[in-house]
């Protein structure tokens, strides 16, 4: 099925080549457990694009970060692969007028799930991995010590676990046939939901120990297609001097927590901030707390329709007692 | 036998306990009691239990280079007679005590040399890490858990390399043979264990011999401080093999190499503190002067100096040294799978896509 959905694609952008600048998709990473982005100009590269289960990055933050991906050639389009959680990237730098959607060729791709390479890990401790698919709900690897069988959805990333839109939600050519969500909507909130029952002092404890093991690498804020702030980052600037570089938790936990509220009623949830973590800080967790905030208050949920403003981009002089 | 013990691996907790008596203890664990990927070198305590069946995703780096330390303290004082008139008072106490990290690789071992050239061999003698440095030593094991991104060879280094290691730690059957390499060691090995069988001390020689024979890596770096300067000009090649970065400080804060650091003045009203904190070649802001300039502006301008720095300008500076000791985090960690075997590797081809 997957082989069939990359042969599918590499015809696909065969044909599109021409008039394409860039063509942005995933190829064959460090070992069989990642892939790496590859921006391709020339049909020569072609055969190394794929589409697998560990196409995990979310490529649309290079449409927007520094240096931004722009067509030389102003009649060319920029190709670009989206998963269903991807798509909703697009659908916010849409509506925020980073990007325009005629400059976009989309090539959208229905996903049953990610795999998160350290949640292999911490099942089976693999070394010199040589091969890994995913076949019916198992993940199969090769690695020196043999061929190990994981359960899918012990190694799914968390983001996956409570997808509600595997399929793009935005597109101009999709990939492989639509699928289905692996949850009920009512159940999307289940990880805030489990972290709101704790009593206030347990919370402020989880966060302060998940929080304490952050290097300030920014990893999180650098892979967000929406924090677009970058290099004028109030983390970093020095004049005016917003935060030390103190390495105590009231330091981090400012930076996270203003990452967090920036994107308030923006974030759609692709989870790239956690995957990105060296220090498995579940990142995301706050901006889900967030989103549930937006859908409960204002009924909004980002990410699904380009025409829509965004409740907190929104400015009515008239409003009153908010 | 002085210099040479076998500890039991149900003993083990008992030398480690032993040992924290005597010095402050490091070893490689994970701080979490939750199933956590994540380990790293953490302060000992008695119970705890050291991971020593791979390498830890942070380098001991932070115990001799914290990544924020206090360099001093100072306080402005107004004469209360005459308040125009401002006094300032310093203060760079600090107190450095003997530390032990048992279970470094050699790899993150031989990190600390590129580190001794540059904060102790240079002109400038840094006085915080080398007092951190002659205080610490270092129980490296011999290590027989290479990985796919491993390259400690190509650096010239290996599996049971010992430069820069106290100890010499030795898995064997049951436990392991520890042998003391320097005098400092000499004094602190007797008693965590037992003499070890003709057996064992055999045993241990055989997986010495072993694992200096395992050639860890393929990358041949003959040539490359040469071939980096060629292709430094090239743009085109080092855009190509930096687009997908996203300028965020991993690679640099897993590198048991890198040492970049920038110095801050933190001040609350009259007093404040002078810190040294790392620093990464991958942020924007790393040579960002005062009047706006970046001779650094873009990624690709900045990973070439994280390549060039370790695979040029340090083997130059320092006869040959190469400022990377082959560990394989930056691959391990890098969330974009960027492989600085690949980057240095090409730099030898003749031609890249592009040219």
């Amino acid at each position: 099925m997957i082989e069939t959905d990359t042969m599918q694609l590499h015809k696909l952008v065969e044909e599109a080549l021409p008039e394409l600048d860039t063509m942005i998709g995933w190829a064959a990473g460090e070992d069989a457990l990642h892939t790496t982005p590859i921006f391709i100009r020339g049909a020569k590269s072609i055969p190394r694009l794929i589409w697998s289960p560990f196409c995990a990055q979310n490529l649309t933050g290079y449409l927007v970060k520094p240096p931004a991906l722009k067509p030389a050639d102003k009649h060319k389009q920029i190709g670009i692969c989206v998963k269903g959680c991807d798509s909703r990237s697009l659908v916010a730098l849409i509506q925020e007028k980073f990007i325009t959607r005629d400059r976009l060729r989309i090539f959208g791709i229905p996903c049953r799930g990610t795999v998160d390479w350290r949640k292999v890990m911490r099942q089976v401790r693999l070394s010199h991995v040589r091969s890994a698919k995913v076949e019916d709900n198992r993940l199969i690897v090769d690695d020196a010590g043999g061929t190990h069988k994981l359960n899918l959805e012990d190694v799914l990333a968390r983001k996956c676990l409570r997808c509600l839109y595997p399929n793009p939600v935005v597109y101009d050519v999709l990939v492989g046939e639509p699928t289905v969500s692996r949850i009920k909507p009512e159940d999307i909130y289940r990880d805030v939901d489990a972290l709101e029952k704790r009593p206030l002092e347990e919370r402020l404890a989880f966060w302060q120990s998940e929080l304490d093991r952050c290097m300030r690498c920014y990893a999180c804020r650098n892979a967000c297609p929406l924090c677009v702030c970058q290099e004028h980052c109030i983390a970093e600037t020095r004049d005016p001097k917003w935060l030390t570089l103190r390495m105590g938790i009231p330091e981090k936990f400012l930076f996270h927590f203003i990452h967090a509220m920036h994107l308030a009623g923006r974030c759609t949830e692709c989870g790239e901030c956690e995957r990105v973590c060296p220090m498995e800080i579940p990142v995301t967790l706050m901006k889900e707390k967030l989103n549930k905030i937006m859908e409960e208050m204002l009924g909004y949920v980002a990410g699904l329709d380009p025409t829509a403003i965004p409740p907190l981009l929104t400015f009515n002089p008239s409003e009153t007692g908010v | 036998m002085a210099g040479k013990i076998f500890i039991a691996i149900d003993r083990l907790t008992l030398a480690l306990d032993k040992l924290s008596a005597k010095i402050d203890l490091w070893i490689p664990a994970s701080l979490q009691t939750d199933n956590r990927e994540l380990t790293e070198f953490v302060p000992y305590h008695a119970g705890m239990v050291p991971i020593l069946d791979r390498q830890t995703t942070l380098p001991p780096k932070k115990i001799l280079l914290p990544q924020v330390e206090t360099l001093l303290r100072f306080e402005h004082r107004k004469d209360p007679q005459n308040p125009l008139k401002v006094s300032v008072s310093l203060d760079d106490k600090s107190e450095v005590r003997p530390a032990l990290v048992f279970g470094a690789r050699p790899c993150d071992v031989k990190g600390f040399l590129t580190l001794d050239r540059v904060f102790t061999n240079g002109p400038y003698v840094d006085p915080y890490y080398l007092e951190r440095r002659r205080n610490t030593l270092f129980a490296t094991l011999v290590c027989l858990q290479a990985d796919g991104t491993c390259f400690c060879s190509s650096v010239g280094s290996g599996p049971a390399d010992t430069e820069g290691s106290d100890f010499r730690v030795i898995p064997v059957d049951g436990g392991y043979v520890v042998d003391a390499l320097t005098q400092k060691a000499q004094s602190l090995i007797d008693s965590l264990g037992d003499t070890p069988t003709q057996h064992q001390e055999a045993q241990a020689r055989q997986v010495v011999e072993e694992a200096s024979q395992h050639r860890v890596g393929d990358l041949d770096l003959t040539g490359s401080a040469e071939a980096f300067r060629k292709r430094f000009a090239n743009d085109d090649y080092w855009q190509e093999m930096t687009a997908q970065c996203l300028s965020c400080g991993i690679c640099t804060y897993v590198c048991p190499t890198c040492y970049c650091f920038t110095i801050t003045d933190e001040i609350e009203n009259m007093r404040g503190e002078r810190l040294r904190s790392w620093d990464s070649c991958m942020f924007y802001q790393y040579t960002l002067e005062a009047s706006g300039h970046n001779p650094r502006p873009s990624k690709l301008n900045r990973y070439r100096n994280r390549a060039g720095h370790k695979f040029s300008y340090i083997p130059e500076k320092y006869d040959g040294l190469i400022g990377c000791c082959g560990c394989g985090r930056c691959i391990r960690s890098c969330p974009v799978s960027i492989d600085i075997r690949q980057i240095v590797g090409r730099l030898k081809e003749n031609a890249c896509e592009s040219e």
